[in-house]
């Protein structure tokens, strides 16, 4: 019988444990900034996808493509959201801000006459627009509000943010979209 | 096989940091309707078809057709309208995919470096089961290799029963024999020692 020597490293015990272990610990560390609950969405640098909807209160349908060539801000939120009440604030600050930049909400799985209720009691300065089948939130592929896009004058989405936003976020954000376009 | 290919599925698509395959470009006004236009119990029966391939953004591990959220009626309507325009599966799912990701097909395609999903678990099962025979048959052969220096230990059946001074090739057995003989008959040859010849 051989004899065994105990503190002897076994090459091929620790060429299997490093062949599966090492693409985890690779996982791990490429992934350690991220959030795991965001779902990186497909549609950033891709063109926004058109759409034409009717303001909140009635009017004419306000379409993407007429907004080409400016960059624009599409906040889908709702008012039985808690983060988009708190968020409108900073919303309402930065439109009023960056006048270069076209501001738009779009109410989500919400009620007209609500919307309109909480828009006379905060107003704003741009429009909302009311996506009631939720055809517009489907084509961004929208989880859940708030949920804001960054779209460039070439109508290119440049970046998206999940959850309420500060000033000063939507301020970088909007910037980023200003220099998209160029 | 489904709950495994998904949590791969889902190490996979953070892994990559990126969807696995750019979806086709397909949606409304891009591509033209590849399929026929479809109305009444056919269209009700391939909206739950598809309904049931699509995962409900809102909810957990729920599919559009079996999810009673908003979201997931507006997206069954969607699919419902797509396919009374004759727009086929596979367009029909695109168009989702091109703004959730591929996060939204419940079943990963099989494309890129989804057949590691798919085919991923087999092949770790089957390179198991070539490990685990390849140890079988080398300490079948080590033990075979072995047989003789065993039978000086233990006594075969067809020879005569090895004397009872007999100790092992192996040094450090040999040694332990002896210590394991002395201890329980007070001497280490197995044999008193007068005895012993």
């Amino acid at each position: 019988m051989a004899t065994a020597r105990p503190s002897r490293i076994n090459g091929k015990v620790v060429i299997a444990g490093l062949a599966i272990t090492l693409p985890l610990l690779g996982v791990l560390v490429a992934n350690l900034g991220r959030d795991p609950h965001s779902v990186r969405s497909p549609l950033i640098g891709r063109p926004a996808p058109a759409f034409s909807l009717v303001p909140v209160g009635g009017g004419a349908p306000l379409s993407l493509e007429n907004l080409r060539g400016k960059p624009v801000v599409i906040n889908f939120w709702a008012t039985w959201c808690v983060p988009c009440f708190e968020e409108h604030a900073a919303l309402t600050a930065a439109a009023r801000g960056l006048p270069d930049v076209q501001f738009l909400g779009i109410v989500y799985e919400d009620e007209e006459a609500r919307t309109q209720d909480f828009l006379q009691q905060r107003p704003s300065p741009y429009p909302s627009l009311i996506d009631s089948e939720g055809k517009a939130a489907i084509a961004y592929g929208v989880f859940g509000v708030p949920e804001t896009f960054f779209i460039d004058g070439n109508g290119r989405i440049v970046d998206k943010h999940v959850g309420p936003m500060t000033r000063s976020t939507i301020a970088a954000l909007a910037t980023k979209a200003k220099e998209g376009a160029r | 096989m489904r709950p495994a290919a998904f949590a791969l599925a889902g190490i996979l698509a953070i892994a990559s940091g990126a969807p696995a395959a750019s979806p086709p470009a397909v949606g409304t006004g891009i591509e033209a309707p590849r399929g026929a236009q479809l109305s009444g119990p056919e269209l009700d029966k391939r909206t739950e078809d598809i309904g049931a391939l699509l995962r409900c953004p809102v909810c957990q591990g729920l599919s559009v057709a079996d999810s009673p959220a908003t979201m997931a009626r507006n997206m069954k309507a969607e699919v419902r309208e797509k396919l009374a325009k004759g727009y086929d599966q596979e367009q029909i799912l695109a168009y989702f995919e091109r703004s959730y990701g591929e996060f939204v097909r419940l079943d990963p395609p099989m494309r890129g470096v989804n057949w590691l999903v798919w085919f991923g678990p087999l092949a770790v099962l089957l390179a198991g089961g070539a490990v685990i025979a390849w140890v079988m048959r080398r300490s079948r052969r080590q033990a075979g290799a072995t047989e003789p220096r065993e039978v000086a230990i233990a006594a075969p059946a067809d020879s005569d029963p090895p004397s009872r001074d007999t100790v092992p090739a192996d040094p450090r057995l040999a040694a332990a024999v002896r210590r394991v003989r002395m201890l329980a008959y007070g001497w280490p040859q197995g044999v008193p020692p007068k005895a012993a010849s």
